[in-house]
């Protein structure tokens, strides 16, 4: 500072253009003194910007990742034992069997601009969610015949009948407060298609309980989050965790291309990249000293799924067969580089408690020749033949030609449609071999990598498909969308059963295990879903991959691993800043 | 048709031509590059049936499954599955090949027909079909491949080279047109069309063997565009996912994260379009000379 003056002073007695050079001089310092980041400032790459702001829209990985630092649920899993822990709740719900109840003891939370979370809050978030039917939420709250709320701080939900899913699905939606929203609500009710107009209301300034405010966001520049200074957690010990949060603040940048991305992290211009990595970044960024990779497992689903509506798929054997050729471990130790799983069920075998390990495991351990004779044997059985049939008399296994279905006619070519390349470059390739592995069987295979919105629309929407290869990135830790995936009901336009798989002895086992409240009883259940499933294969499931993601060491540290990786409100909440 | 005199003269020319080429530089250069090219083509034929794993789509080591650097077994590596990328470039010329001269040819073709008829019909013809021409000639033709793409998903590799042709066929029908204006007034053209010549005939049997050599030059430069065309649209994801070229692979080489990685996976590639571009582009240069006298220097002249 006393330098600066004295600058200052010589700046009059010198002449006008010593003058001016100084001044740009001074003003260079200036601005290379703005580029250089405050310590407690978090600076996180993201992929892509958030779509929106408003959490009844914000459906993409992106904006749900700002929106979780600010929106928080009653309950939250905890990172390593992935039970349900209090989170805006004070203590676990107490359940009344005879009068169907849970009733929950709330925290004392402030909203972040300093008024009160009380219940009324989630009576209000609760009505939201039933009227507008919130299509991420309201399956979920369907079961809620009423809420009362005795005080301030007690909140009990009456339920209709007994709901198995209800606390690990109902509850851990996102709070929000009357006062954001009440306004909002009622003139969205008033128009046309009230849930379009909630969703389509600008959002500039989410109001939530987090850990992080919203500064200030320039769009396709940065996004800037503060720390609460109403923040509940602070000071606390929740499932294990001392809470802070230690930083300051996060700063979120958008790159277009993970190499961008990586380079940016590798030169220190942000500390984290929130994005799952491919593995071939890994070798140079576990060289780097300054860089820690972090290695978890995700809690997801990857598979080939079927249009069973329409021939010539509706033919178990054909799906039997097809889920005989593919090579899953060759999809996982090449197309996945080893980081993954193989998946034999829809349940991951990560999630212990409900995944069934005794499924049929079509092939599983053959070699690509024995598949073949395999899936040739089982296909010949059920009256299907070949121009040239892929083995040869002596058994030898050739490239087969033309199949013709049991009813003679040639199998006609089929498309299966995968995310491009692009978007993500393992469900593209493990698409292209499963194409040269049919071909060989003489199917008339096609995989055509497609842009993931026109996908989903002709898989969701038109339903006009043969076959494809998609996947649920972060599935729940509660097995339910296995009857949501496959019921009956949810055959409809946009609904969840893509495959059009109807089974009346899965749709009763479906409603049933819904109800069950007794857990032992239920895996049951789930796990003779998961063994139909199976039988039928409407999905072959096909690999759960590893997630990994980087950070750098001499910024921060203390983030919290879990499935589905670091990125998190725990971590953020922890992650302290390195020298301070 | 072709009497004797006739094919004399066009061997004469042949073997004059020849001579002006082999005396250019340049030419012979992009000849070799050429030649060396189209060997890869043709080897790629036969890999599959040296062993398995030497199929460019499917065919993968069966103890590597990761980027390898080159070795005895895989000359250039291996990519991230084990692929041999050898194999990859070797069938890489093979498309590179296929896309730029059936594209190319299918432009000049339409190129010089439209050329031809617009440059000897004049009027009403002229200015619609050179007006089209001038539209098609302002439209970017990635951009316009990389909509169609967005809007239709994946191209198949026949469909991307129809629609560079359909998009690179003006630049051609300009030039075959000036060529045809100027032949219109010679002497020959007026013969025929007094012997009684239908116009169709005129335009076929006597402009088109004296605009062939020109659209042949075209031809040479439209390959090169094309193939720059093709490679760019897969290396950003839009290529036919089905086809191993080598803007595939480059694609390949970015998305798996290995750009900075597995320099003797993204080199070969980029190297091998540089090079046969530059091929076709020397090729043209020299057949440039070859049909202009005025090009050539002077201790050639005669």
């Amino acid at each position: 500072m006393k330098n600066k003056l004295h600058d200052h002073a010589e700046i009059k007695s010198t002449p006008g253009w010593l003058g001016f050079l100084l001044l740009v001089l001074l003003l260079a310092t200036l601005i290379s003194c703005q580029g250089e980041t405050p310590e407690g400032l978090l600076r996180i790459g993201l992929p892509e910007e958030p779509r929106t702001l408003n959490i009844w829209l914000a459906s993409d990985a992106n904006s749900r990742k700002i929106l979780t630092q600010i929106y928080q649920p009653l309950y939250l899993r905890d990172p390593k034992t992935l039970k349900l822990v209090p989170w805006l709740a004070a203590e676990d719900p107490i359940y009344d069997e005879e009068k169907i109840t849970y009733t929950v003891k709330l925290r004392q939370v402030k909203w972040a601009d300093g008024s009160d979370f009380t219940a009324d809050d989630v009576v209000f978030t609760g009505n939201v969610i039933k009227e507008f039917k919130v299509p991420r939420y309201s399956s979920k709250w369907k079961a809620i015949k009423k809420i009362e709320t005795p005080d301030d701080y007690t909140v009990i939900f009456y339920l209709k009948k007994p709901t198995a899913v209800f606390l690990s699905r109902a509850l851990t939606a996102p709070m929000v407060s009357r006062k954001e929203w009440e306004a909002v609500a009622a003139e969205a009710k008033t128009k046309d298609k009230p849930l379009r107009s909630l969703q389509n209301h600008r959002v500039e300034r989410p109001l939530g309980t987090g850990p992080f405010v919203l500064k200030d966001y320039k769009g396709g520049a940065y996004l800037h989050m503060v720390r609460n200074p109403h923040f509940f957690g602070t000071g606390q010990r929740i499932g294990g965790h001392l809470l802070g949060p230690y930083i300051d603040g996060i700063l979120f940048k958008f790159y277009g291309t993970s190499d961008v991305a990586i380079l940016a992290l590798k030169k220190g211009n942000i500390d984290m990249f929130w994005w799952g990595l491919q593995p071939g970044y890994l070798d140079d960024l576990t060289r780097d000293p300054d860089i820690a990779v972090f290695h978890n497992q995700k809690s997801a689903l990857y598979y080939m799924g079927f249009n069973l509506r329409r021939p010539p798929f509706d033919d178990v054997v054909l799906r039997r067969a097809i889920a005989t050729i593919i090579d899953k471990d060759f999809i996982i130790s090449r197309i996945l580089q080893g980081y993954g799983t193989i998946l034999h069920s829809v349940v991951p075998p990560g999630n212990q408690f409900w995944h069934n390990p005794q499924v049929p495991h079509y092939g599983d351990g053959l070699n690509h020749e024995q598949r073949l004779k395999l899936a040739y044997d089982m296909l010949k059985a059920a009256g299907y033949s070949w121009t040239e049939p892929p083995v040869d008399p002596d058994g030898n296994v050739t490239k087969g030609k033309e199949l013709h279905l049991p009813d003679g006619k040639p199998m006609e070519r089929f498309t299966i449609l995968t995310p491009p390349a692009d978007y993500d470059p393992r469900r593209a390739f493990a698409g292209l071999m499963i194409q040269e592995w049919l071909r060989n069987m003489g199917l008339p295979a096609y995989a055509r990598p497609m842009a993931f919105s026109a996908l989903l629309q002709q898989v969701k929407g038109k339903r006009d498909f043969d076959a494809f290869i998609l996947g649920y990135g972060s599935l729940n830790l509660d097995p339910d969308y296995v009857g949501t995936f496959f019921y009956s009901k949810q055959d409809k336009e946009r609904g969840w059963n893509m495959s059009g798989y109807r089974n009346k002895t899965f749709d009763t086992l479906r409603n049933k295990q819904r109800g069950e409240m007794d857990r032992d009883k239920r895996r049951e259940m789930l796990w003779e879903m998961q063994r139909i499933l199976l039988e039928d294969v409407p999905y072959i499931p096909l690999y759960n991959p590893d997630v990994l993601e980087a950070a750098r060491k001499d910024r921060c540290s203390g983030w919290v691993e879990k499935v589905g990786g670091i990125g998190s409100v725990w971590s953020f909440c922890t992650v302290k800043p390195i020298g301070s | 048709m072709d009497t004797p005199s006739e094919r004399i003269y066009l061997f004469n020319r042949l073997a004059k031509g020849w001579a002006v080429f082999r005396e250019n530089l340049m030419g012979k250069i992009g000849l070799t590059l050429m030649i060396i090219f189209a060997l890869m083509a043709l080897a790629s034929f036969f890999t599959p049936f040296l062993n398995p794993m030497y199929d460019p789509m499917t065919g993968v080591d069966p103890e590597i499954s990761h980027a390898t650097g080159p070795s005895l077994r895989h000359w250039l590596g291996t990519d991230f599955i084990g692929r041999d990328i050898f194999t990859q470039l070797l069938e890489g010329a093979k498309i590179a090949f296929m896309v730029g001269l059936s594209a190319a040819f299918i432009s000049i073709v339409l190129g010089t027909i439209v050329g031809m008829f617009s440059g000897y019909m004049g009027g009403v013809v002229d200015t619609l079909l050179m007006r089209l021409a001038d539209m098609i000639m302002v439209m970017p033709s990635l951009l316009i491949l990389l909509l169609l793409s967005a809007l239709f998903g994946q191209l198949n590799i026949w469909l991307i080279v129809l629609l560079i042709a359909l998009l690179r066929w003006p630049g051609v029908s300009r030039v075959i047109r000036a060529q045809t204006l100027t032949l219109k007034q010679r002497p020959f053209i007026e013969a025929a069309k007094v012997a009684g010549a239908s116009h169709l005939r005129v335009i076929f049997r006597h402009i088109m063997p004296n605009v062939l050599p020109l659209s042949f030059l075209y031809m040479t430069f439209r390959v090169t565009s094309a193939i720059l065309v093709e490679a760019a649209l897969a290396f950003l994801g839009f290529g036919d996912p089905s086809q191993v070229s080598w803007g595939m692979m480059l694609q390949w080489v970015w998305k798996t994260g290995h750009m900075f990685q597995a320099p003797y996976w993204l080199l070969p590639p980029g190297i091998c379009i540089s090079l046969l571009t530059l091929s076709f582009y020397m090729l043209g240069r020299a057949m440039d000379e070859v049909l202009d006298p005025r090009l050539r220097k002077e201790e050639h002249s005669d």
